[in-house]
């Protein structure tokens, strides 16, 4: 096999495979480095994402909604199901078929495009070469025109609560508990904290988060945010804020020490889950002598383009500055390789949508009010509740609102703030609308399907001009 | 032509017997965003 590459990748996750399979379209000799290794013992692409991030909690997250509704909400349907059975393990086999058939996916997309699977850890060394340190052991050294930087993040640990694989585990370990844990703790309220949470408190486990900051989800727009939070709250999700773990210790059980507003707290739990933040994979990413620049917070320093302080050498996904999500590292990963094929290739980091996959679901692109308040932007808003819409009234899936803020003076839509059901998929209108600098009006203007979902994100861009048609003004 | 007004333009050029052409295009792919056509409108009322 040769050894010289237009373009070699190091990590084969979202960023990575994505910036591979473009450089290959464009007609780059390419080659990814990746060392990740599936719980089977089998190499597998598709990085964090697909093998222990995104797919996975999603697949968990949906067959874990079938189950509330079979034992919680059909019967409001007048549909009742007597002696339902959760068969946990099934459960968790289905999860890992998902994700071996999505990273399947990706190895036979790599021998279409032909692009190189080398296996093993790279590694950045001088001059633009990569050394491959093979899973058996054996080094060899490659090269190319360009190289990316696609490294990843993981979990952060804490001292507070380290992890013994059994009752104290990561975002990895709550995919795969074989059994419902009777009490489940979780140390942080973010993103992943709320998806794990939401999974095993579905299913039956009685979850309480502990949160160090005192607000709730603080790059959400707040009214959203706490529209969220009444829900969770009604699900039984119990979550405090302003609690600081100091230790938690193990034995037949955990036992939680935390000190909030009231000093010092604990609680009991059967397992708990460490979700405090992700950190950048720059470990053993590169030699020395690569000179390879870092910023103050460890992450690869890198411009606009994603150019590293090394010419040729490019960093993209969550292991640079910007929102760490699946999107976000693929676009950059695009934007990248068509840069190195000589193409203009360019990432509007201002209309990157968010989800949180919880019931009911949030999702948010652009500015927070609280953030256009804090920059003396002028702007007015409008919402709407689904709860008023026909399509959420026949789904018996009431609960939420659509908030959309535009500026004051030009009417331009600077974000757009959703709770509810499938807010996940109604965002990708307001990226679109976003996209081409729409307005409110524009938005208002527009056809929306009836009865659907939509139909509330309508209604809160017309609120924004107080003309709303279904609710009083 | 106006089929690459947004809709909010579209009212706008409509209600203010406006010929697009003679608006600048702020918006991605030279398209006329709301703002311009306001904007337009504010310096059109200057004497």
């Amino acid at each position: 096999m040769s050894k010289n590459f237009d373009v070699i990748v190091i990590g084969g996750g979202p960023a990575g495979y994505v910036a591979a399979i473009r450089a290959a379209q464009l007609g780059l000799s390419t080659a990814v480095v990746d060392n990740f290794v599936f719980k089977d013992g089998e190499p597998a692409l598709g990085g964090t994402c697909l093998n222990v991030g995104c797919i996975p909690s999603k697949a968990l997250l949906d067959s874990s909604e079938q189950y509330h509704k079979v034992t919680h909400t059909l019967s409001a349907h007048g549909i009742k199901a007597k002696d339902v059975e959760l068969d946990v393990k099934e459960m968790i086999k289905r999860k890992d078929k998902v994700v071996k058939d999505l990273t399947g996916g990706i190895a036979q997309l790599f021998k279409a495009n032909k692009i190189t699977w080398v296996q093993g850890h790279g590694k950045l060394l001088d001059n633009k070469q990569v050394q491959v340190t093979r899973h058996k052991g054996e080094q060899e050294t490659y090269q190319a025109e360009s190289i990316i930087l696609a490294p990843g993040s993981r979990p952060i640990d804490i001292d507070a609560a380290p992890l013994d694989g059994e009752r104290i585990v990561n975002s990895d370990g709550a995919l795969e508990f074989q059994e419902v844990p009777k009490r489940l703790g979780i140390i942080g309220a973010g993103v992943i904290g709320l998806e794990m949470g939401s999974v095993w408190s579905r299913l039956g486990s009685k979850v309480t988060l502990l949160e160090a900051q005192d607000q709730f989800l603080p790059p959400v727009d707040q009214r959203v945010a706490k529209a969220a939070q009444a829900e969770f709250k009604k699900q039984g999700l119990d979550i405090r804020f302003g609690a600081r773990v100091t230790q938690a210790k193990t034995a037949k059980n955990v036992t939680v020490h935390y000190e909030d507003k009231n000093g010092k707290q604990s609680i009991q739990v059967d397992k708990l889950v460490v979700c405090v933040g992700r950190r950048p994979n720059t470990g053993d990413l590169f030699s020395e002598d690569a000179n390879l620049l870092l910023d103050e917070r460890g992450f690869v320093n890198v411009n606009e383009q994603c150019e590293t302080n090394l010419p040729g050498v490019y960093a993209i996904g969550d292991v640079v500055r910007g929102p760490m999500l699946a999107h976000k590292g693929s676009e950059e990963g695009v934007m990248v390789a068509e840069r190195i094929a000589g193409k203009p290739g360019h990432v509007n980091y201002d209309t990157i949508p968010w989800v949180i996959y919880t019931h009911p679901e949030i999702a948010w692109v652009g500015r927070t009010e609280e953030a256009l308040k804090h920059a003396g932007v002028p702007f007015k808003s409008g919402t709407f509740n689904f709860g008023a819409t026909g399509r959420a009234r026949a789904m018996e899936d009431l609960a939420g609102m659509v908030k959309v803020i535009a500026h004051a003076e030009t009417d331009r839509i600077l974000g757009v703030h959703i709770v509810g059901p499938q807010a996940s998929e109604l965002i990708a209108e307001a990226v679109v609308a976003m996209e081409f600098h729409a307005s409110a009006e524009d938005l208002a203007r527009i056809i929306h399907a009836h009865p659907t979902l939509s139909e509330a994100v309508h209604e809160a861009a017309l609120s924004v001009s107080k003309r709303a048609i279904h609710k009083a003004n | 032509d106006d089929a690459e007004l947004s809709p909010a333009v579209r009212r706008l050029v409509m209600e203010n017997n406006l010929n697009p052409q003679a608006i600048k295009a702020t918006g991605p792919g030279g398209r006329i965003t709301k703002e311009d056509v306001l904007a337009h409108l504010e310096g059109g009322a200057e004497p």
